[in-house]
């Protein structure tokens, strides 16, 4: 039964329930900033626990973090930079899920922004396995579009 | 256990696309036909440059003259981020080349016998004919250049005055556009006096020319030779620097109405160290700080005359423009 919302809404706390069962608290505002979590608050109410099937315990702690932060305004350049420094490649792509199904704008672009600065100077290889994507060139046609811009596959960083 | 791929549908895909430098966008065309064929698109382009302009600092060209002509690309946030810049569809017989523009990504290139549009971030450029009046070159012509972006046509436009000085500064403009790819004269006019300051900005207010001003009023006290000032346009303002040689300062003034004569405003004044003989102010960047170039220095004052910062640069790179990476080619090009 939704009940209406309370005067202090700021000091009222949300709980999340993970894809793999766990359970999380989030704060009221930070809540909404995420419109999918708000979305679920709205039509389910706040006293109930969300179900987030889409997020699992590994990355929904993370966000949850990066929103606390948000909320105090303390969301810096050096904070960003540290946020990111332990991911790996994968690890992003995972929050970056997250952060589009949560409709987390904020961090969809810090994100977003990240997974661009990790890939601009790999290969054309790296970012085929990166994504999943086929190369439907063929040897011929591959060679002819390095050829033309052959200044463009200069100073790439070695695949790991 | 082998790791699970995790697919990103196509539309977050584009998202980080469109967050990546030029460079790695015309590599990655190379990843599969949809890619490449997203990459090609005016849309993508068009995206792809608001993001830019809203997350990038600006970067600054200059031009060296003397032999071997180079140009160099420089980020002045990432201190060791300097590029050449490959020119090689100028042939070496040019002597002389000057930039007398920047929009969009666009660089208007000037030699004696054409013009060029360049885009140095993707390499793409187009050569255009001198016009009729641009053609004749005596010391009795001037010409000044302009270059700018029509929106209302997705139309690239080169701007000519050229001025007799002998016959009482009368003047002829004409315009190219590059969707018709052709010269046209608007018309005719005199000037009460003859400004001939140089004009680097490419942008267009309010849908004028905006270094059509000469016919306007500059400020009062203002009695300088053309070596010692220049124009640019910053936000919706227009804005004169001018050098103060007895007083070794530079003064920036700002146009706060447009075509408002009194509404010259001196905004600031810059003491570059070590005098101001050598210190030329260049553009100003989104945030008001203003890049200049002093001596074998590129030099970033902030808007209290304060010098933030400095980069050394060639010091024989006389001409300098600030431009943003884009992918654009010129409608109806490849």
């Amino acid at each position: 039964m939704a009940q209406e919302a309370s005067s202090s809404t700021s000091s009222k706390t949300i709980s999340l329930k993970t894809g793999d069962g766990e359970i999380f608290e989030i704060e009221a505002s930070a809540a909404k900033q995420m419109k999918t979590v708000q979305r679920l608050i709205d039509d389910l109410g706040d006293d109930i626990t969300i179900p987030l099937h889409n997020v699992f315990s590994k990355e929904l702690p993370k966000i949850i973090e990066y929103y606390k932060k948000d909320i105090t305004g303390e969301i810096t350049k050096d904070f960003e930079a540290e946020f990111v420094k332990d991911l790996n490649d994968d690890e992003v792509k995972v929050l970056f899920l997250a952060a589009n199904y949560l409709d987390a704008n904020k961090l969809f672009e810090f994100l977003s922004q990240n997974i661009a600065d990790r890939l601009e100077s790999k290969s054309v290889e790296y970012v085929r396995k990166y994504f999943g994507v086929e190369n439907d060139f063929t040897p011929e046609e591959e060679s002819k579009l390095r050829e033309e811009r052959a200044w463009s596959f200069r100073g790439i960083k070695e695949d790991e | 256990m082998a790791k699970k791929m995790l697919y990103l549908p196509f539309e977050l895909i584009i998202e980080i696309l469109l967050r990546l430098p030029v460079k790695s966008l015309l590599r990655f065309k190379s990843v599969c036909k949809s890619w490449f064929s997203l990459i090609s698109k005016p849309n993508f382009a068009n995206s792809h440059f608001q993001i830019t302009v809203a997350t990038r600092t600006s970067r600054i060209l200059t031009l060296t003259q003397t032999p071997p002509r180079k140009f160099q690309s420089i980020d002045f946030e990432i201190n060791s981020d300097s590029v050449s810049l490959n020119h090689n569809f100028l042939p070496p017989p040019y002597t002389y080349c000057q930039i007398k523009g920047s929009c969009r990504g666009f660089i208007c290139l000037y030699s004696f016998r054409d013009i060029w549009i360049w885009n140095p971030s993707n390499r793409f450029h187009k050569q255009i004919p001198l016009s009729r009046f641009g053609s004749v070159l005596h010391n009795f012509t001037y010409h000044l250049y302009g270059f700018g972006y029509d929106q209302s046509r997705d139309d690239y436009v080169v701007v000519l005055l050229t001025c007799y000085l002998i016959t009482n500064f009368s003047c002829v403009l004409e315009f190219f556009s590059l969707r018709d790819n052709t010269w046209n004269e608007i018309g005719k006019t005199h000037l009460t006096y003859l400004n001939t300051c140089q004009c680097k900005a490419g942008s267009f207010i309010n849908g004028v020319v905006h270094w059509k001003l000469f016919e306007m009023p500059l400020p009062n006290d203002f009695h300088h030779s053309r070596e010692n000032y220049g124009i640019w346009v910053f936000g919706e303002f227009l804005s004169l620097w001018v050098k103060d040689y007895p007083n070794n300062t530079t003064e920036i003034w700002v146009m706060k109405e447009y075509k408002l004569h009194s509404s010259w405003t001196k905004t600031l004044v810059i003491c570059a160290e070590g005098g101001s003989s050598f210190y030329k102010p260049v553009c100003r960047t989104k945030s008001g700080d203003i890049i200049g170039k002093d001596h074998d220095r590129l030099v970033k004052y902030n808007d209290k005359g304060q010098l933030l910062e400095y980069l050394h640069i060639d010091r024989y790179a006389d001409d300098l423009a600030m431009y943003t990476e884009s992918l654009f080619s010129l409608p109806g090009e490849l």
